[in-house]
């Protein structure tokens, strides 16, 4: 619990105001071996390297599939790219700016007033970082697959290329077009390489997110018909002052398009057709990455940008929250269905983040953020590795597995880990990130989160019951032959793990002994808290 | 400079008047015809880049019945790659008649160009029938029933326009569209001047087969070889929205008396043909559906009588009129429905990802040309207050965007059938390196459309202007 107080303490230091944090705080100590790299197109190396991979691909000969494992490589290696190109974007940033980082301003549509426009605040990186451990993660989950390998990892990094493209936005035009543009090759991919309910569940998907794109354009135009029309850059769209019904109106839109995302009740048709029909890969990548962005451009427009209309709707998010869990949690105690249920589990987190939005305080916002990542990363985990079970097993069905932790060890302990992480237990990411935000939404919306917090209470005894009973019960003779997970999959699950835990256990980032002296993480708490200071800076004096 | 300015319209008119008479005279030899598109799509490209070379010189020609300003710029300079892409893209295998194929698609080309220049109600009416006859004759060619249908609906909507024509100029006392634009300044919104504006509008919806007025244009466009239906949704329609454009540009003074019927039909045609889009299975079909709806995003920005919704209404119409005339063409001979198309990602990728291209464009997904031109219009509708229309458009867009997932399902996800097991409407188009080189071109057209789309929505813009909106 020290290291909690010590952590909160942090938090709301750095939140209260939006003053010029360097005069206060002393500069943190440089990670070695940062500023080793100094590129202007940081961000766009981000976007565009996947998409180009993605046409490489696309275009290299593959005589009857003969290639196909080169393909896979390929993916591969520019995910491991990628990872690396983010970590020196992790070590260079600087943790105690309030304004955005590796910014590049591009003019584009003078006309109508859109910028290629990107830059990334502490939550921008968070989610990226998020979506570069899941991109990874989502190539080694697809390594068994067998059908049309060049489309399917074709449109694997060009999804992966629109999330980050839609994280680093800082202009609403572009933050749109990735938005958007995202839907169609997860759409496919659900479609292409799914299960039997494989077209429901792309029909589903993209009707969801559909309307979701259709509610963030109404949101976008509302905001920038009030603010004069004249730009969709960031920096000039929330700056201007917009009258309360305005930010009444695109708030509600936002909340639409962000539910359809997440999801959040009642929005949330997609998920059972999605999480369960779809291969393991793309349900990573649509729990871990895509579908936060939705709380993102909460965060980000609503709570960053229009203070009013946050305040006005908190109420409603508060509600959302609530019911998001609390459904799920009566959802899963019915299900029959491990895949299902896991489906209705990756709803939890997203619940989560919400309250900590709904409550407006700095050290719920911070909650959020933080919860933006154990939440992708707990959503990924629970969603890969029930599949990998059920796939494992021969059967989703709860009346058929029972008592697998003897021929299954490697995937019952994951599983755990899991459930864990989705709980918000010690020692996992999500803990902290939970803690900060039931902190900070208890004096704000008391009722949401003890309701939320009661409907956590319901999906853990839902979740004690069927792990006791799959994985703890007594065999069941009957039941098809069980295998336990390869070691691709153990690797793409320990990943998943293994980031909640490293996160949960350093928060602030490993230090050598006696010092302040980061080693080779400054700190997922440290670097998030740039950009939180100026998103609170409204709420600060709740 | 300004001698110049006719060499585009020259190089067009006159090779389909050679290639008609070639053909029909016998002096083309038939051994030539094979290599005949790629010739003519080179010349079309000569075209082009004259166009934009001498393109930018502001004239008059024939007493100010033809002038050069940037919307006429930009609008030829559009259809004239369309054109190139299009001849370039087409399987002539599934065409009834090479040197009639194309003498019509470069007359439909001049007839959207003469209307583009237009400074004066009768070219514009000229062009405009120049466009829909050519697409008669190869829809006649094939259907002669369907052509025979398409006369009627033609005679209809040329009757309407012509009703309409003579009313406002009428009340304007000139034919002239800058000279009626400035009487209009005078005039005030009444009854008797809201009649014939409604059938000036109806006679160009019908033109350009919006719905609700689309029946005989879309069903035309089924039966016609691919070339036919390109004319018909893509050259004949731009023609009748290039033509409203200019008209509404000249009305803007009394927008009262329009501004209904333009809502109206927009939001019927976006609703309506993105509903119909998801309704049916057909690839053509569904294409054409998808036209409809974009021609009604164009509507909608008419519907805002501001600049910046001309500009993006002239900015879309690049779009559209690229993704129009080549989709059929790039579909080639899918008269056997969806199952033509399957797994042809597989055995024909470039034409394949130009069908995706087309239709998605169409759709209006991100982040290709339609994209663009349908946000344009949607962010002159945010700034003028017209959050229905906007609300209906989205709505629109969304159906579309969700029905051509059905298609891209079959293109990538299906397997080919065996060949020895395809029968006739389902054989697959015949490999040629220009048809290949064509869908590329399309492909980097829509993707380029977007990155590029500063300065063509700035040329755009200049277009809007040029039609005296500020």
């Amino acid at each position: 619990m020290s290291r909690l107080s010590a952590l909160l303490t942090a938090v709301q230091q750095a939140s209260p105001t939006p003053a010029p944090v360097a005069t206060a705080t002393p500069l943190p100590v440089a990670v070695p071996g940062s500023s080793l790299f100094q590129s202007s197109l940081l961000l766009s190396l981000l976007i565009w390297t996947p998409v180009l991979v993605a046409l490489v691909i696309a275009v290299l000969p593959n005589p009857r599939g003969r290639f196909d494992t080169l393909m896979k490589q390929i993916a591969f290696f520019t995910n491991i790219g990628m990872l690396f190109i983010l970590w020196i974007a992790y070590n260079q940033f600087e943790p105690f700016l309030s304004t955005v980082q590796y910014e590049e301003n591009v003019s584009w549509l003078s006309r109508i007033g859109a910028v290629y426009h990107l830059g990334i605040d502490g939550p921008g990186l968070v989610m990226l970082i998020l979506s570069g451990l899941v991109g990874l993660v989502s190539v080694l989950a697809s390594w068994g697959i067998r059908e049309r390998v060049r489309s399917y990892f074709c449109l694997l990094l060009i999804s992966e290329a629109c999330v980050n493209g839609a994280v680093v936005a800082h202009d609403m035009f572009v933050l749109l077009l990735f938005w958007g543009a995202s839907t169609v090759p997860l759409a496919l991919l659900v479609l292409g390489w799914g299960g039997p309910h494989r077209e429901s569940g792309a029909w589903r998907l993209a009707g969801y997110w559909g309307l979701g794109t259709v509610a963030l354009l109404i949101a976008t135009l509302a905001l920038y018909s009030a603010a004069g029309a004249n730009s969709f850059d960031m920096d000039v769209l929330f700056k201007v002052p917009v009258s309360p019904r305005i930010q009444l109106v695109a708030g509600v839109a936002l909340i639409i398009a962000a539910a359809t995302r997440l999801p959040l009740f009642p929005f949330q048709g997609w998920v059972r057709d999605v999480y369960s029909h779809a291969p393991i890969g793309v349900c990573v990548v649509v729990a871990g990455s895509a579908s936060r962005l939705g709380a993102y451009v909460l965060l980000r427009v609503l709570v960053g940008a229009e203070p009013i209309g946050a305040q006005l709707l908190s109420p409603l998010l508060a509600l959302l929250a609530a019911a998001t869990v609390i459904y799920a949690g009566l959802v899963v105690l019915r299900m029959r269905d491990l895949r299902r249920i896991s489906a209705y589990l990756s709803m939890v987190p997203g619940g989560v983040t919400v309250l900590g939005l709904a409550a407006l305080s700095p050290l719920a916002i911070g909650g959020s953020v933080l919860s933006l990542f154990s939440g992708g990363l707990a959503a990924a985990l629970i969603v890969g590795v029930c599949a990998t079970l059920a796939e494992r097993a021969q059967t989703g069905s709860l009346d058929v597995l029972k008592g697998l932790a003897p021929r299954m060890p490697s995937l019952t302990w994951i599983t755990v880990f899991a459930v864990l992480g989705l709980l918000g237990l010690p020692l996992m990411a999500s803990f902290p990130a939970y803690e900060m935000t039931f902190f900070g939404a208890v004096k704000n919306q008391p009722l949401a989160a003890f309701a939320v917090a009661g409907g956590l209470a319901i999906v853990a005894a839902a979740l004690v019951v069927i792990l006791h009973r799959v994985l703890f019960g007594t065999p069941n003779p009957d039941a098809p032959g069980v295998s336990d997970a390869s070691s691709g999959e153990k690797w793409f699950l320990g990943i998943l793990a293994g980031g909640l835990l490293w996160v949960g256990m350093f928060p602030g980032g490993p230090k050598l002994p006696g010092t302040d002296t980061p080693i080779f993480d400054p700190g997922l708490v440290n670097s998030m808290a740039a950009g939180i200071t100026e998103i609170a800076a409204p709420y600060a004096a709740k | 400079m300004r001698s110049l300015l006719l060499v585009p319209e020259a190089l067009v008119a006159g090779t389909a008047v050679l290639l008609l008479l070639g053909g029909q005279l016998g002096f083309l030899p038939r051994s030539w015809r094979g290599r005949l598109p790629p010739v003519v799509a080179a010349v079309v490209v000569v075209a082009f880049i004259v166009e934009l070379w001498v393109g930018g010189t502001l004239s008059s020609l024939f007493g100010g019945g033809f002038i050069q300003d940037r919307f006429a710029l930009f609008a030829k300079a559009a259809v004239l790659l369309a054109l190139a892409a299009a001849i370039a893209v087409a399987d002539w295998t599934a065409e009834d008649s090479t040197t009639v194929g194309l003498s019509m698609m470069l007359l439909a080309g001049f007839g959207v160009m003469v209307v583009a220049s237009a400074g004066d109600f009768v070219p514009l009416w000229a062009g405009l029938e120049l466009a829909a006859a050519a697409g008669v004759v190869l829809v006649g060619l094939r259907r002669p029933d369907i052509g025979l249908r398409l006369v009627i609906a033609g005679g209809i909507a040329t009757a309407l326009f012509v009703m309409g024509f003579a009313f406002v100029y009428a009340t304007a006392g000139t034919a002239d569209l800058l000279t009626a634009g400035q009487a209009m300044a005078n005039a005030t919104s009444t009854l008797p001047l809201a009649i014939p504006v409604l059938l000036l509008f109806a006679g160009l919806a019908v033109r350009a087969g919006i719905a609700p007025f689309h029946m005989a244009s879309v069903t035309a466009s089924l039966g016609a070889s691919p070339l036919g239906s390109g004319i018909m949704l893509g050259l004949a329609g731009a023609a009748a929205l290039i033509a409203a454009i200019k008209v509404a540009a000249v009305l803007t003074p009394v927008s009262d008396t329009l501004s209904l019927y333009l809502e109206a039909i927009a939001a019927v045609a976006m609703v309506g043909g993105g509903a119909a889009a998801l309704g049916v299975r057909a690839p053509r079909a569904r294409l054409a559906y998808l036209a409809v709806a974009q021609a009604g995003w164009v509507v909608a920005g008419l519907s805002t009588h501001y600049l910046s919704g001309l500009g993006g209404s002239v900015f879309l119409i690049g779009a559209f009129v690229l993704a129009a005339t080549c989709g059929p063409v790039v579909l080639a001979g899918a008269e056997g429905g969806e199952a033509a198309l399957a797994g042809m990602g597989a055995v024909r990728p470039a034409r394949a990802l130009g069908i995706a291209m087309v239709f998605l464009s169409l759709a209006g997904a991100p982040p290709l040309a339609g994209f663009f031109g349908e946000f344009a219009v949607a962010a002159a509708l945010a700034q003028g207050g017209h959050f229905g229309l906007l609300a209906l458009g989205l709505l629109g867009s969304v159906l579309s965007v969700v029905a051509v997932l059905g298609t891209l399902r079959v293109l990538y996800l299906q397997s080919p059938p065996e060949e020895g097991r395809r029968s006739v409407g389902f054989a697959l188009p015949a490999w040629t390196l220009t048809s290949s080189a064509g869908a590329i071109a399309i492909c980097i057209v829509m993707v380029a459309y977007g990155a590029l789309a500063n300065p063509i929505l700035s040329l755009a813009y200049q277009g809007a202007e040029a039609l005296g909106l500020r």
